[in-house]
């Protein structure tokens, strides 16, 4: 099911991209803003899919991994005066090193402490900005990648740059992630999921294996962070607060937490979201009380009800219910 | 000297409610199995209930067992209609370790959303029965009144009834039984679904009466987006976890030692690292008493 | 090959997500964006729920019944002005969201009293409305550095900056309370920032320094700093952050038997919000406070009699307070503003007419505006007062005594302003 051959993701990979830069000539900014969120999401949600769907480890506090992408990137873009692409670069990197640590404690704990001590890191965090004059305390830092080339023309927008950047950040994770999933190491984290001591005695170190599972779900966490936080020109801890997480987890666990090829149901619905709730707050005239708490509301509901009734995603779904056709026409 | 004492003061009172909410997890993980991150939510939602009773009858001592009944009404409707059936639904499966937890998370938006979205969370204040004022010692004003020592007093009984309650009738052992070995539960003739849904309901009472004291000892407003709902939701989960999360001693001793922490991080550290400060003494003891203070065996890897 | 059609199947869905977001057509344009024939919208954002909310989430339905007044009166120009108001709980990347839905989706003409230090910075690096030529009015903050013209192109403060009220507010505890050991309370940013470098202007010391983080105000935090202006020995305390910092502020100082003198910043001062957040009004009398508007209960003032009438018969559950009657205030100079862009504004004609005429704008304030083609500074200056048994703002003696000053080294100077008559009916001419 996974063996893809990476030349045919890399087909996939420049005729996606083709789409994305006719798209964003043709649609008018607001899309393009959105569209650039759905990047962001694209990543973010990526990376706990491989984290909970195929190393089988949760964390609600991607929202921390996240802010310490941004905030390195930030830091390295306003102190240092970093190249805006090397910043993205650093974000990584920080954030994979977080996920070392957070990996190795991980590699103790399971379920609900798992759980727990990732819900404390990400309420705890981000108020670590308030404590050091350098992350620029509640107010944040301002994270500014500049504006788009001249080359580019007149009419290109700094939202359509923002998209470019994300969309093709977005692109090139994507062919990562799914060539890394194929590979030795994501058959030992579905090995180590589903039966922990079978692939130990199958010879797979499972804590290292879970250890590598987090650096690399942190690292690609961390660029979403240095991304989202480009889209919205600054780093703050309220950039970051436990709804983020859950969003991302709601966003994961609707694209079907067990595979990444749904990934972009998860990440569109994130960014509908606000809108369709706005539609209908319009719709029934709802005061100020239900419209602000409208979309968080949805998220909240289709999580629960994917968990219920969905909990391995519609693209499982979908396969499983052929699979199982299938079986019914042979015998 | 004075500064020393209220911030010990300060933490002792914290430190209690912290335990209720501690407990509460605690309930619902004895009977369960699952750690329910909507109990602070389900806290708010019975608070809440305490306001509105508060409003129309206008008298605390009848707000407060409204919200113990209503937080205990909510918990059973939710272990009824909800968790049983996702228990039931998600049995196996890839995901099947971690659809629990993410269910209660979903339940704790759901409930934060729609008590905002009905309260607001602004014009909603409970005043305490008795005065919040210090007592003095001289010219010197302690962070200690009538109604922190009501909050004490309350706590401390609320306890002792539900360690007797465990300890002289057969539900501690039947909740005990319930959650690790159903089956045979079944068979030694203890009602597993009842037992369990007692669980929960003794869970949400508890719960709630640490939503209406965080709410009277704070400045006697209480929102989803406050500091005081979110030290609760962290605290209780925490302090269980420090305690065993087996244990109500556990829990109690969890919760006062969150409760100092924090007040004293607060006082003489910083006022921006009281977050990030119970996360820490959390990954310590994790780390080195795995089992918890008062857990008897390494259950981590429940 | 079965994997090969589920990839197809994903990338064919992929492309339809995308391609669904392309459908929204892009309307015909007018002759500017968000003036019609009927109608010219306006855009706020501001904390409507959440911690910063209180007090503030009053000011759309001010503004708002304004409007309504002008637009019942044949509107400005034959339109009528419509005020979009979204919630940005006070957090700055909400402000840059709800402002991009503000300019992309509901597509108005100007941004109108956007509220927050933190969050119109937010917006200015990132939305940029400088940059596309949006103008900012009457943005509700006192950050001082929104008036250079040259970094915020199209941005016009009204209120006077806090540089000036730390400024103004030294001068009044040098004449009041010389010798005391002063505290101070301030939020943890370019809002506290602005204030520090103010106090340090005038050479104002303070024994204890209490910064707080924006959002952590709360009861459990307030124990921590009344804690330490009571170790400091604090007599005279200032507090200069949001309405809830003060609220409880000032309810944990009761509770601790804590009463140093009181002095009260302008952006969390207005007596209706502390009172509603359960402080009681003993506590506030005496307090010093500060506003550059006549006080609320001064119905004997033009302005106020008839914003109250207004806001009032709009409102009838609610109190009029100052930052109802700022709002109403911002509101009354749009209407003027957009008046003097001629009969078909557009965005540029809008700042050019405040520029060339922002200064002659008729205002309840009691203190001048300072626009020009050089200066995007709005008022400059402040009356104390004390509060009432009753918890109200009032000037000592009955008597507005009005300091004014500037953002740099200028002097404190008493304010020979004599506010002009208001136009008839309080409407633009």
């Amino acid at each position: 099911m996974h063996r893809l051959k990476s030349s045919n993701n890399l087909i996939y990979f420049f005729v996606f991209g083709f789409i994305l830069f006719l798209a964003s000539n043709r649609v008018d900014e607001l899309r393009v803003y959105q569209g650039a969120s759905i990047a962001v999401f694209v990543i973010a949600i990526a990376s706990i899919i491989l984290l909970t769907g195929y190393s089988g480890q949760v964390s609600l506090g991607h929202g921390a991994l996240l802010a310490i992408g941004a905030y390195s990137a930030a830091v390295a873009r306003n102190e240092f005066n970093v190249p805006v692409v090397v910043c993205f670069f650093i974000a990584v990197l920080s954030s994979a090193l977080g996920g070392v640590l957070l990996g190795a404690a991980a590699a103790r704990l399971t379920g609900p402490y798992l759980a727990g001590v990732t819900l404390a890191l990400a309420i705890g965090l981000p108020s670590l900005a308030n404590q050091f004059p350098i992350l620029g305390g509640e107010q944040g830092l301002i994270f500014d990648v500049g504006f788009p080339p001249l080359s580019l023309g007149e009419e290109f927008t700094q939202y359509k740059w923002f998209f470019w950047i994300s969309s093709l950040a977005a692109l090139i994770s994507m062919w990562l992630l799914s060539n890394i999933l194929g590979s030795r190491y994501g058959r030992n984290w579905r090995a180590g999921r589903s039966n922990e001591v079978a692939a130990q005695l199958a010879g797979i170190n499972t804590g290292r294996s879970k250890i590598l599972a987090f650096t690399i779900s942190a690292g690609v966490a961390g660029l979403a962070g240095a991304l989202l936080s480009m889209t919205i020109g600054t780093v703050s801890p309220s950039a970051f607060p436990l709804a983020l997480s859950f969003s991302l987890l709601t966003g994961a666990v609707l694209s079907g937490v067990t595979t990444l090829s749904g990934v972009m149901i998860g990440a569109v619905t994130l960014v509908a979201i606000p809108e369709i709730a706005d539609v209908i707050a319009n719709r029934i005239g709802a005061s100020e009380r239900i419209t602000t708490n409208l979309p968080g509301l949805m998220v909240s509901t289709l999580l629960i009800i994917t968990v219920l009734f969905v909990p391995h995603g519609p693209v499982e779904q979908h396969r499983s219910r052929k699979a199982k056709k299938l079986v019914q026409k042979k015998n | 000297m004075i500064q020393f004492i209220n911030t010990l003061l300060i933490g002792i009172t914290a430190g209690s409610i912290y335990s209720l909410m501690a407990i509460a997890i605690v309930l619902v993980w004895r009977s369960t199995r699952v750690i329910n991150f909507a109990q602070a939510g389900m806290a708010l939602l019975s608070t809440y209930f305490g306001y509105e009773a508060m409003v129309h009858l206008n008298s605390f001592w009848i707000a407060l067992p409204v919200a113990m009944a209503g937080g205990a009404a909510v918990a059973a409707f939710i272990e009824l209609v909800f968790m049983r059936f996702l228990l039931k639904r998600s049995a196996h499966g890839a995901i099947s370790g971690v659809a629990p937890i993410i269910a209660t998370l979903g339940l704790l938006g759901v409930i934060r959303a729609l008590t905002s979205s009905i309260w607001g969370g602004q014009d909603v204040r409970i005043v305490g029965p008795v005065s919040n004022v210090g007592y003095s010692i001289g010219a010197n004003t302690l962070a200690f009144s009538p109604l922190k020592l009501l909050i004490l007093v309350t706590v401390i009984v609320l306890v002792l009834l539900l360690s007797l309650l465990f300890q002289k009738s057969s539900i501690g052992l039947s909740l005990r039984a319930s959650a690790f070995s159903p089956e045979i539960a079944r068979l030694s003739g203890i009602r597993v679904d009842a037992v369990r849904t007692l669980g929960w309901s003794l869970a949400g009472a508890s719960g709630a009466v640490a939503g209406m004291f965080q709410t009277v000892n704070g400045n006697g407003s209480f929102s989803p987006d406050s500091i005081e709902f979110s030290l609760l939701l962290v605290s209780g989960f925490i302090a269980a976890v420090i305690g065993g999360l087996d244990s109500l001693i556990g829990a109690v001793i969890g919760g006062l030692v969150l409760g100092l922490v924090i007040s004293f991080v607060l006082m003489y550290i910083s006022s921006s690292l009281f977050f990030i400060a119970p996360f820490v003494i959390l990954l310590i003891v994790l780390f080195l008493r795995p089992q918890g203070i008062i857990g008897a065996k390494a259950a981590r890897r429940a | 090959m079965k994997a090969m059609n589920r990839r197809k199947l994903i990338t064919v869905s992929a492309v339809l997500a995308v391609a669904s977001l392309a459908v929204t057509a892009v309307p015909a344009q007018a002759a500017e964006v968000g003036v019609s024939s009927t109608e010219i919208k306006l855009g706020m954002t501001l904390p409507m729920t959440g911690s910063a909310s209180p007090g503030y989430n009053k000011i759309p339905a001010a503004v708002k019944a304004y409007f309504d007044y002008v637009n019942a009166n044949g509107g400005i120009n034959g339109r009528k002005l419509t005020l979009i108001a979204k919630d940005d709980e006070y957090v700055p990347t909400k402000a840059v969201a709800k402002t991009n839905e503000l300019i992309l989706k509901d597509k108005v003409m100007a941004l109108l009293a956007p509220l927050g230090t933190a969050n119109n910075k937010a917006v200015a690096s990132v939305v940029n409305p400088g940059r596309r030529g949006i103008p900012v009015l009457f943005v509700n903050t006192g950050f001082s550095g929104f008036a250079d013209k040259k970094k915020y192109p199209t941005t016009f403060s009204v209120l006077p900056s806090y540089i000036m009220e730390a400024k103004i507010m030294s001068e009044y505890i040098k004449d009041n309370f010389d010798g005391k050991k002063l505290g101070l309370i301030y939020q943890d940013d370019d809002f506290g920032d602005d204030a520090l470098a103010g106090f340090k202007q005038a050479g104002v010391n303070f024994a204890v320094k209490v910064p707080y983080a924006s959002g952590s105000q709360s009861g459990t935090t307030a124990a921590g700093w009344i804690q330490k202006l009571q170790a400091g020995g604090a007599e005279v305390v200032i507090l200069f952050g949001v309405s809830s910092a003060t609220a409880a502020a000032l309810g944990t100082a009761a509770v601790m038997k804590y009463a140093p003198q009181w002095i009260l910043g302008s952006v969390g001062g207005d007596a209706t919000t502390i009172k509603a957040a359960g402080v009681p009004a003993g506590v506030l009398y005496n307090a010093v406070g500060a506003s550059f508007a006549p006080a609320t209960t001064d119905t004997n003032d033009e302005y106020v009699k008839l914003f109250q009438d207004i806001y009032l018969k709009a409102n009838p559950t609610q109190t009029f307070d100052n930052n109802v009657m700022i709002g109403m205030n911002s509101a009354f100079l749009t209407a003027q503003a957009i008046q003097a862009a001629g009969k078909n504004p557009t965005r540029k004609s809008l700042i050019a007419a405040i520029e060339k005429s922002g200064s002659t704008f008729a205002s309840a304030a009691l203190v001048p505006l300072n626009y020009s083609t050089t200066s995007h500074i709005g008022y400059n200056g402040y009356w104390f007062g004390k509060y009432s048994p009753t918890g109200d703002l009032k000037p000592a003696g009955g008597v507005y005594t009005v300091y004014t000053t500037d953002s740099g080294t200028g002097a404190v100077v008493k304010s020979t302003y004599k506010r002009p008559a208001m136009p008839a009916k309080g409407l633009p001419n």
